[in-house]
């Protein structure tokens, strides 16, 4: 008898079917009548960088908001694979969705699993409907990749927590009405490290709460940190149970890693870069099939692991894969683009300005979301090195 | 599940073929001699798969094959790489079966290979020629192409070896035996550069695939500084990458093979989706192969270890049916072409 073949790291390619194909269709002929009519100028990265309420309300009127949220609490009760396809097509046209980014891809899915009855009748129908916005409160000054280090406490008081402490890195804090946050709420364990920490949702217009902006590289505001002093956490703006936050965050990183925003960041410039070698501005490279190709199978891998995930198997490991080479392909674009370039050439401004954004946000693509060094960790605990 | 089906098709091999395949090829590879510099041609393997109906399982049945899809058929061609296998199953039961068929011509079932002689008759690099009964040539006439089913007697040989050690001759026909070949469709000669294209693909992911368990073994039994070397993160990490390049080769490939499978080549989109399988294969073919002879050592590089009957094939397989630089190239030409509000559907269907 063979030995039982380990299975592949990445679960086999599904073929889209019907009703996806269609679901791009409408999306698409959407997208083309907004950026038509001037509603925004496509560009990279935009799930960070672009934040446009109006923009999340329309998509909400049109039944793309909440899709993965039961119909009873506001949403569409559409599946993972339908989220996906609408994703993708926001994506690839550089559509602004950062407003809504963090609520659709993570704290939808949390409150569903975590929440209680009473959390899922606020805030899902307000997610779903693009009334509220959302943030996520995980890393602080110094918790990055060790992320079981967090110091911010939660101290029992008298009908709810008090929570201090400093957030960092908190996308579009200073636009959000409300964050996610982990906070150790019993004394470090250094045997138990993943105890102790609970989550908590924060109204951040609450007393107590401060947001400081941390300007990007290139002069954009996009990051924050969220200080913490004392903000009173009433009982039931507890997210699932005390103690389990460790669990809770990380039950959802398939979800989070291997989505369609792992390999799309630059994907209006790796378009732009295609149209301008047809017109004769940039040199026809073999390396733009080469890249082309990547986005292609990533598109195929990322899809199969969102198919995994949608039949609750376990993908943790391939979610991974696709982050670290996603991640990869997408910033190794903006460099491509560049070497094909020559400095002061400003012929194709448009161009110019995507691939500018693009370096500038490349190395945040292989730090976001668990470092690519902290990935290959992961994968090799699949593999069964660890 | 039934919903999700409906949004997703799923084109998975048989199960019950794959697991005989495992089982065959495991077994094989088991028991194989030592690896040589010189790879021969393995007579009673072949004769084995033929008589399980393997060595033309993509061939109708019609013309003596088994009628399998393309999916099977990629499974086989995958496995049997995996295992080294020196036999010519792409050349033999995956082109040369379907060239006859194509051709109208007649198949005996003895071996075959296949080649796309020059206008003066003269093909390089025919990959067991010097084993083979006959071989089918595919020919540019003017505009028009032709199929011929040549006895290997009635041409001449030089005798070659490719990188890997595999027979790869070089074949004079006789101009006279490719001018009175039949006809085949127009589509003939642009789908056999298709189709060898994506066998190499499913050859090189098998290998791959391979590839990484050898190296996961090593990396938990090697010790180097009292613990097994898998434990220090920079070999993870040169384990990982092997893995996830592995991966999107063959993420790419089977989309190709489902999309070949479904339409049965028809599908206007089949020349972008082979050439991405194509890229990222030989692309993937580059980390896969380095890292994998870093993690090993000094032991990976010599002629008793398994490795390099992997790796050198890979790198052979990978450059076959187009180099990668042509790959890239197609493939940046259709990118092009389809500008920036056509690439995303070009990148989906592969049609402009």
């Amino acid at each position: 008898m063979a030995r039982e073949p380990r299975p592949p790291v990445v679960p086999p390619v599904v073929v889209e079917g019907e009703t996806l194909r269609r679901l791009r269709e409408e999306v698409r002929e959407f997208l083309a009548e907004q950026i038509e009519a001037g509603r925004f100028t496509p560009h990279v990265d935009t799930w960070l960088t672009r934040w446009d309420r109006d923009f999340t309300r329309d998509l909400a009127q049109r039944g793309w908001l909440g899709m993965v949220i039961p119909t009873e609490y506001g949403g569409q009760g559409r599946t993972y694979l339908e989220r996906f396809v609408v994703t993708e097509e926001l994506l690839v046209v550089g559509a602004p969705v950062a407003a809504h980014w963090v609520a659709e891809r993570q704290i939808g899915p949390s409150l569903l699993r975590y929440g209680t009855e009473g959390q899922k009748r606020h805030f899902l129908p307000r997610i779903s409907r693009g009334d509220i916005v959302f943030g996520i409160g995980m890393s602080e000054p110094d918790s990055g990749s060790d992320l079981a280090s967090v110091r911010t406490r939660a101290e029992r008081v008298d009908g709810g927590w008090r929570l201090s402490g400093t957030k960092v890195w908190t996308s579009g804090a200073h636009e959000a009405d409300a964050f996610f946050a982990l906070a150790r709420s019993a004394p470090l364990d250094p045997a138990h490290r993943h105890q102790g920490l609970s989550q908590f949702i924060v109204d951040l217009h609450a007393s107590g709460v401060e947001i400081r902006p941390i300007i990007s590289m290139g002069g954009d505001h996009h990051f924050n940190e969220v200080h913490l002093d004392g903000v009173l956490i009433p009982d039931d703006r507890v997210l699932g149970a005390i103690g389990e936050g460790w669990q809770q965050v990380t039950s959802e990183l398939g979800f989070e890693r291997s989505g369609p925003e792992r390999y799309l960041s630059t994907f209006q410039l790796l378009a732009a870069a295609a149209e301008a070698m047809e017109e004769g501005s940039l040199p026809l490279d073999p390396g733009l099939g080469r890249h082309v190709a990547r986005v292609a199978a990533l598109h195929q891998m990322s899809f199969a692991v969102s198919t995994a995930l949608e039949a609750h198997a376990d993908a943790d490991t391939a979610a991974a894969a696709v982050k670290v080479l996603g991640t990869t392909t997408e910033g190794d674009i903006a460099d491509y683009v560049d070497t094909l370039t020559a400095s002061g050439w400003i012929e194709d401004e448009e161009l110019y300005t995507l691939l500018h954004a693009a370096i500038l946000q490349r190395p945040g693509f292989t730090l976001r979301g668990g470092t690519n060094e902290i990935l290959r960790g992961v994968i090799a605990r699949g593999l069964g090195l660890r | 599940m039934a919903d999700l089906e409906r949004l997703a098709v799923s084109t998975r091999p048989d199960p019950d073929l794959v697991g005989m395949l495992a089982d065959l090829f495991e077994a094989y590879r088991s028991t194989r001699p030592a690896p040589t510099e010189r790879v021969e041609f393995d007579p009673a393997l072949w004769a084995h798969l033929d008589e399980l109906g393997l060595t033309r399982l993509t061939a109708s049945e019609s013309s003596g094959g088994s009628g399998a899809s393309w999916v099977e058929g990629a499974a086989l061609l995958g496995l049997a790489a995996a295992a080294g296998a020196p036999v010519p199953l792409a050349e033999h039961g995956v082109l040369g079966a379907w060239l006859l068929e194509e051709a109208g011509l007649p198949n005996d079932g003895a071996l075959r290979t296949v080649c796309r002689p020059d206008p003066s008759g003269r093909a390089l690099n025919v990959t067991f020629a010097r084993d083979a009964a006959a071989i089918v040539a595919l020919w540019e006439d003017g505009d028009c192409w032709r199929v011929a089913d040549v006895p290997t007697e009635r041409t001449r040989l030089t005798e070659r070896r490719n990188l890997a050690g595999e027979p790869c001759d070089t074949v004079q026909f006789e101009l006279a035996d490719l001018e009175a070949a039949p006809l085949v469709a127009d589509t003939v000669g642009h789908q056999f550069h298709l189709r060898g294209a994506l066998a190499r693909s499913a050859q090189v992911c098998g290998a791959m695939e391979r590839v990484l368990e050898v190296v996961l073994t090593h990396a938990r039994e090697r010790e180097q500084f009292g613990r097994p070397i898998g434990k220090f993160q920079a070999i993870q990490h040169l384990v990982a990458d092997i893995a996830t390049e592995s991966s999107l080769a063959r993420a790419a490939t089977d989309t190709a093979v489902a999309r070949a499978a479904t339409t049965n080549w028809q599908d206007p989109g089949m020349l972008f989706t082979v050439g991405v399988a194509k890229s990222c294969v030989g692309h993937a073919a580059s980390v896969v192969v380095r890292n994998a002879h870093q993690v090993l050592g000094a032991i990976g590089t010599t002629l008793e270890h398994e490795l390099h009957v992997l790796t050198k094939p890979i790198l052979v397989r990978r450059s076959e049916y187009g180099s990668v630089h042509e790959w890239d190239e197609t493939l940046a030409e259709l990118a092009a072409s389809a500008g920036r509000d056509r690439l995303w559907p070009l990148i989906l269907t592969g049609r402009r």
